[in-house]
């Protein structure tokens, strides 16, 4: 079976505070730091998976990001993918799920992958959109939010279990080629193994020029990034953490959240 | 955008439209408001005329009930096909649905197939200076993203719990349609469904929930948040999605769309990002109270009480200050 997986590149927002990574056309200046997406590390990880249980089976990874983003390609070859290809971007920023969509569908039309796999959404934008676009612009199948998986009949279908509302699962089987996004907590993903890692550091990945591609418009365009609204009241409480503890206490006991007669218990 | 419409694609199950299902139509109302586009639903299904009916009834809008000969439950390649089919009938500006597991399973294929606009979770439309904006939650719910579509036609999910769906009931009941429309799937077949965990009863009992957050950092301090949940009667202790992922509370509790939607007094959220996943599971909580180090997590927005401070060292203080009080 040939697989792919796909994984997106986030700006770590603990490292790098600040809406940063949605700044459209930022030009990449080599300072932002990336690393894999959270939900497409688990896609990777069911990837692996079913190259190991079958045998003759080959795993490539394509990201579309930036140049500077391309390490997120050397970690997916640490944890044992076969071929990384880097759909180059020019400019850092916000692209269009439907563009990315088009430009990994246009490298994977010419390959015949029996499975795509990735996250079921990016941890940044969350749209959870460019998996189940690539299944229709490929005109295959898609199972999103999957939860578990097994390739049945020597690769020509997968059953899959997605996750729906109230912990529920829907099962399904789909022919081969599918498209499968991943919901976390499917798998625990392993760590690079080093020596691979090192191996992978002095591999240069395939690189395709998106701008040389056919492009689309993106439909939508990123207008600005906002702080969300208040929900509740959210009196944020000031002092030494004893003196906050004081307050919420008061104001549990006010609002008879607190029962009274704490020390009437045995 | 003259003379075009919004169709609502209206969740359902067990012959009744869904909660979500009314929210998006309810959000479609409003995006509707600012062009006058007329709206209508579709309701797609083996038995579509009673969900069809109350919609016709309650919110009164016509429906069209499109019956799917057996389809006993949601396929996605069928609500693709029939939909893309009725798009190019009614060519309207607008599909909205709810961004549920069935909505966020179909959308975005819908919308590659038309070459449509693809907007998810869906949390507020505004218009300004002749343009629509939708704004979505991102980073977890930590900013807000403001899109604009510029295709003809604009798919739109809307997040469940983002739009207040009332409906006075005063409308005039709209029409509705039955065409039945022959669409075996040929590239999956669905297998049914398969329960959950068994939902933790406590939770929906308990009067007041603790629950633990990926901040909790450790395995270990979970016994912090055990410990502040054992200072309250009828409490119970329950969890986000991503401590449920590793292994350190099963799945059954859960809190969140995907889990279970709880409802105590007091809810203490402890370590907790705040994804709007979680915070919809949270949404008639009397008081929320979050615990977090990160003074920009979004659980904050949510909560009627914010201490930022290390959980670790918070809980054992506030315990202390508990047992010392008269």
């Amino acid at each position: 079976m040939k697989l792919l997986v796909c994984v997106k590149p986030v700006v770590d927002l603990e490292t790098m505070p600040g809406p940063h990574y949605l700044r459209s056309g930022s030009s990449g200046n080599g300072t932002t730091r990336y690393r894999i997406n959270n939900f497409d590390e688990f896609a990777l990880e069911e990837g692996l998976r079913i190259k190991e249980a079958c045998p003759g089976t080959t795993l490539d990874v394509i990201t579309v990001a930036p140049q500077n983003a391309g390490s997120v390609l050397t970690r997916a070859l640490g944890m044992g993918a076969d071929h990384a290809i880097h759909v180059l971007l020019e400019l850092e920023g916000y692209v269009s799920p439907s563009v990315v969509a088009h430009l990994i569908t246009q490298r994977a039309k010419e390959a015949g992958y029996n499975l795509i796999l990735a996250g079921v959404m990016a941890e940044d934008d969350m749209h959870a959109q460019v998996g189940p676009m690539i299944a229709e612009l490929l005109s295959v199948p898609v199972a999103t939010a999957v939860v578990h998986q097994a390739v049945l009949d020597e690769g020509r279908a997968v059953y899959v279990e997605r996750e729906i509302e109230g912990g529920e699962r829907e099962a399904l089987e789909l022919v081969l080629p599918a498209v499968l996004t991943v919901q976390t907590g499917i798998n625990r993903p392993r760590y690079p193994s080093l020596s691979k890692y090192l191996r992978a550091k002095k591999q240069q990945p395939e690189t395709i020029h998106a701008a040389a591609q056919r492009a689309i418009d993106p439909p939508e365009t990123l207008l600005r990034v906002t702080e969300p609204q208040k929900l509740r009241t959210g009196l944020i409480l000031e002092g030494t953490p004893e003196e906050k503890a004081t307050r919420l206490l008061g104001i549990l006991r006010e609002k008879a959240l607190i029962p009274e007669e704490r020390h009437a218990e045995p | 955008m003259q003379n075009r419409s919004i169709l609502i694609v209206a969740d359902h199950a067990q012959d009744k439209v869904k909660p979500a299902g009314y929210e998006a139509i309810a959000c479609a109302l409003q995006l509707g408001s600012f062009h006058q586009l007329r709206v209508l639903a579709v309701v797609i299904g083996d038995q579509p005329e009673l969900p069809a009916q109350e919609i016709a009834q309650k919110a009164g809008l016509d429906v069209i009930a499109a019956q799917t000969p057996g389809l006993a439950a949601y396929n996605g390649e069928l609500y693709r096909a029939v939909l893309s089919n009725l798009l190019d009938e009614l060519d309207p500006a607008y599909v909205c649905a709810a961004h549920s597991s069935q909505g966020a399973d179909f959308a975005p294929g819908l919308a590659a197939r038309r070459g449509a606009a693809c907007i998810t979770a869906l949390e507020r439309v505004s218009f300004d200076a002749d343009r629509v904006i939708f704004s979505r939650g991102a980073s977890g719910g930590k900013l807000v993203a403001e899109l604009i579509s510029t295709a003809r036609l604009t798919v739109i999910t809307v997040q469940p719990g983002a739009f207040r769906s009332e409906f006075d009931n005063s409308s005039t009941p709209g029409s509705i349609e039955v065409r039945t429309v022959q669409f075996q799937p040929k590239r999956s077949r669905s297998l049914g469904f398969k329960p959950g965990p068994a939902g933790d009863k406590g939770l929906s009992e308990a009067r007041v929930i603790v629950a633990a957050g990926r901040g909790i950092g450790k395995l270990e301090n979970l016994s912090l948040i055990r410990d502040l949940a054992a200072a309250f009667p009828r409490s119970a202790v329950g969890g986000s999605r991503p401590v449920c992922d590793m292994g350190w509370l099963e799945y059954k509790s859960q809190i969140g769309l995907t889990g279970a939607t709880v409802s105590p007094e007091l809810y203490i959220a402890c370590g907790i990002s705040g994804t709007a996943q979680h915070v919809a599971g949270i949404r008639d909580a009397g008081f929320v109270v979050a615990i977090n180090s990160d003074p920009n997590a979004a659980i904050f927005n949510a909560a009627d009480l914010c201490i930022v401070e290390d959980l670790t060292t918070f809980i054992p203080t506030l315990l202390a200050a508990l047992h010392k009080q008269p």
